[in-house]
């Protein structure tokens, strides 16, 4: 026997079976709750380890970085510390970096595009402490972490 | 039981439940307790009325609530909640609903006006009563739009009041020109509308055309607001340097610096043009389910092949749109990526970026559906078989283009699928998951389509044109070169450096873009004296076909809920990005999950009002009501 639903039933059917399905395509992908970034304290008396620990924080939170820096969309961090200080002649690993950051079209690894905001604007917006724990964290990766919260960026 | 005697039961019983309901009342009123009369009396007379013990109470607590009243200072409250669902989904609900309604009232207007035009030039009356059928789910619509922005209104100003109130310090000046458009919008619909066979043709198609015209301003204006939330200012070269540099629209505290540079932001030209696309093919596809719902319901020949084609000319207007609508929507988000970096990153490559598989298997269906209804209605005109056997391979390449887009970069996979992988990501399939293959696979998709469009259009038409043979060879290879063309890059692109990759999406647009208006310009004269031995059978199509239509609607829906959902989502812990930041509970943001529950939620409450929207409609064909006759009443009650 051929079963013969009414036209509102079955209309009613394609409208809930799509959502549904629809809805289930949503439940099976990967589950992230984002929270907001937390604020990080920066205060003078930290010692260099635990603002290379806050460095890392705001790369990881706040900063985005390892959105990008990985490699394939930017350069990754894995000898960022060594390097920075080769990359253009006459420039130091600070001065790189803080360039790198404030100023990040100034220049560009070559086989990379440009892009990268200015992290001291809107909507990273660093501080210039933040900034110096940025960098003193690059630093650390590779390299020696020298920037301290009264180290001159320049900018 | 007669369905009168029910109905009069109903209203006898409700009648008694409100006298009981009274009278319990004052039953329980008039038992309470009371001081005896004479003791009031008494205590009157003397001066010194005596409180009883609960009197005392309530009067104690009606002080101590006034004190408590009194002594709390005003403040203003920067958030208010709603309890249970929260007032970010109260607003997101009401944004949804007021927006799918506002773009179906803008987009109908649309193509209203170009079927009346047609049907002006070409002096058929079909058209003219086709246009007439697609303007009558205006009015109704138009009020639900109202409606729901006026809930949307009060929703922001009651559970966002800060918010609200910096967005007016900013956009106050643009609230009279919105109101008064919105005026000469319900002026120009209403006289549109009701105006219908009663101006003559060149006003009624002026008429048409203000509606369009003021519908688009409104749109434009609102969506200042929305695009300034998202980008609050414009980049340009300020130094020289080549490199557009960011300036906002207001000052680091959030105060207006420039209201032109907030209106006229970043991304709202962007905004506007996908939004005018995204409408009509969302406009045509609801026009394109109400003639599905009314085919159906159809019982003569007659309303069958009026509805049948309604159908057909709704989802050629859905699908007309749709097929650029991808690039607009790459325009959009290069446009966000040019921005600001970390937008786009957001969007495509962090937090957002499942959402897009979402989309592509939303946009797969569309396709499919889309296909499917066309393919179904080859079956209404005569000697299609010349034709038919080219879909197995069309509906090969829209499934593989399909399944490509649909693959993910880093599969969902167990630690043991991960171990046996090797990584998150397949070592063979994770390459139709990068941005090369995802390109490609879309601009064969719309290829496709276009040329089921095609075919379509061919049916049961035998060309006269005296170099036919040669014209339909040049179609033949503008389509192959364009496929082998899109194909190169995208295998291309895994070869060079991910700047030049990007690059390489621009050439594979523009060529599809470009093959489609040629071999359009071919097909014109081709087919513009055809002959045509096989006639088109106007409502022979079968049901399923219509619950496509429906599918196809819903698709569209569901497609706007998400999208709507990640331009706003963007933004995440930021009212206005990089100015004001949420400070709410709800500033977090929400899982994929939790979202298309959201978005599902909000498209069944849209399709249960359109539903309402497409009887109140519907009623206007049917027949006046008329009294039963004596002999009719006698012959029921003998039965």
């Amino acid at each position: 026997m051929k079963l013969s639903l009414p036209m509102p039933v079955k209309m009613v059917g394609v409208v809930l079976g799509t959502t549904a399905f629809y809805m289930y395509l949503g439940q099976i992908v990967p589950q992230k709750e984002v929270p907001p970034p937390p604020p990080v304290l920066i205060s003078e008396d930290m010692t260099t380890e635990e603002l290379i620990e806050v460095g890392l924080e705001l790369a990881n939170g706040k900063g985005i970085c390892f959105s990008c820096h990985n490699d394939v969309r930017a350069p990754g961090f894995d000898g960022i510390g060594s390097r920075a200080g080769t990359r253009i002649e006459g420039m130091s690993d600070v001065e790189y970096l803080a360039q790198s950051l404030y100023d990040p079209d100034a220049f560009l690894v070559p086989g990379f595009a440009q892009g990268m905001q200015k992290m001291n604007e809107p909507p990273i917006s660093f501080t210039d402490d933040e900034m110096r724990a940025v960098i003193v964290w690059l630093q650390s990766q590779g390299g020696t972490p020298t920037v301290t919260l009264d180290t001159d960026l320049g900018y | 039981m007669s369905r009168n005697k029910i109905l009069f039961g109903i209203g006898v019983l409700a009648f008694v439940s409100v006298i009981v309901t009274v009278r319990l009342g004052g039953f329980l009123v008039d038992n309470e307790y009371r001081q005896p009369d004479r003791q009031v009396a008494a205590e009157e007379a003397l001066g010194e009325t005596e409180l009883t013990p609960r009197q005392q109470g309530i009067a104690d607590e009606q002080a101590a609530d006034e004190a408590e009243a009194r002594a709390l200072p005003y403040e203003e409250a920067e958030y208010r909640t709603v309890p249970f669902v929260g007032s970010r989904v109260t607003v997101w609900v009401l944004a949804q609903l007021h927006l799918l309604f506002a773009a179906f009232v803008l987009a109908v207007p649309m193509f209203a006006f170009i079927i009346e035009f047609i049907g002006y030039v070409k002096k058929e009356e079909r058209y003219d009563k086709l246009a007439y059928e697609f303007t009558k789910l205006l009015s109704v619509s138009f009020s639900m739009t109202a409606t729901f922005g006026a809930f949307l209104t009060f929703g922001l100003i009651i559970l966002y009041p800060k918010f609200t109130n910096y967005l007016m310090h900013i956009f106050s000046p643009t609230f009279l020109p919105y109101v008064l458009l919105f005026f000469l919008e319900a002026l120009f619909l209403y006289s549109y509308y009701y105006g219908w066979g009663k101006f003559g043709p060149k006003v009624h198609l002026f008429l048409g055309f203000m509606l369009n015209v003021v519908g688009t301003a409104i749109m434009f204006i609102a969506n200042a607001w929305l695009t300034f939330m998202m980008s609050p200012g414009k980049r340009e070269d300020l130094d020289g340097d080549g490199v557009p540099d960011f300036v906002s629209a207001v000052s680091e505290s959030g105060a207006l610096l420039s209201l032109r540079d907030a209106f006229f932001n970043f991304t709202w030209m962007p905004i506007n043009i996908h939004r005018i696309i995204a409408n009509v093919a969302f406009g045509g596809s609801i026009a394109a389910a109400y003639a599905a719902f009314r085919y159906l319901q159809a019982k003569t020949d007659e309303e069958k092949a009026h509805f049948d084609w309604m159908g057909y000319i709704g989802n050629f207007v859905a699908i007309i749109a749709f097929l650029p609508l991808p690039f607009a929507g790459y325009y959009l988000a290069s446009e966000i990526y040019a921005f600001s970096q970390t937008l786009g990153i957001q969007m495509m490559g962090g937090t957002f970026s499942w959402l897009f598989v979402i989309q592509a298997a939303v946009i797969g269906n569309l396709f499919l559906g889309a296909n499917y209804y066309l393919w179904l209605g080859m079956g209404r005109i005569e000697g299609t078989a010349h034709f038919q056997k080219f879909i197995k391979y069309l509906l090969i390449a829209i499934a593989l283009c399909f399944a490509v887009w649909a693959t993910p970069r880093y599969a969902i996979a167990s630690v043991s699928e991960i171990a046996a992988m090797g990584g998150s990501s397949h070592p063979q399939l994770s390459y139709l998951g990068q941005m090369s293959a995802k390109n490609t696979a879309v601009n064969i998709l719309i290829l496709s389509t276009y040329m089921s469009f095609l075919l379509y259009r061919r049916t049961g038409k035998q060309s006269t044109h005296p170099q036919r043979q040669l014209l339909s060879r040049a179609q033949v290879i503008v389509f192959a070169a364009t496929a082998a063309l899109v194909i190169f890059y995208g295998i291309y692109g895994y070869y060079v450096d991910a700047a030049t990759r990007i690059r390489f999406a621009i050439p594979q647009v523009y060529s599809v873009l470009a093959a489609m208006a040629v071999i359009t310009i071919i097909d014109l004269p081709l087919y513009r004296n055809a002959r045509q031995p096989g006639e088109t059978q106007w409502g022979k199509m079968p049901a399923i076909s219509q619950y496509a239509l429906i599918f196809i609607a819903l698709s569209f829906t569901w497609l706007m809920g998400l999208m709507g959902y990640v331009r706003s989502g963007l933004r995440q812990e930021w009212h206005v990005y990089g100015v004001v930041l949420d400070t709410s509970p709800d500033a977090y943001t929400p899982t994929l999950g939790f979202a298309t529950q959201v978005v599902s939620v909000t498209v069944l409450i849209f399709f249960g009002l359109i539903g309402v929207v497409f009887w109140l409609s519907s009623l206007s064909g049917k027949k006046a009501y008329e009294p039963k006759t004596a002999a009719e009443l006698e012959g029921g009650q003998a039965a």
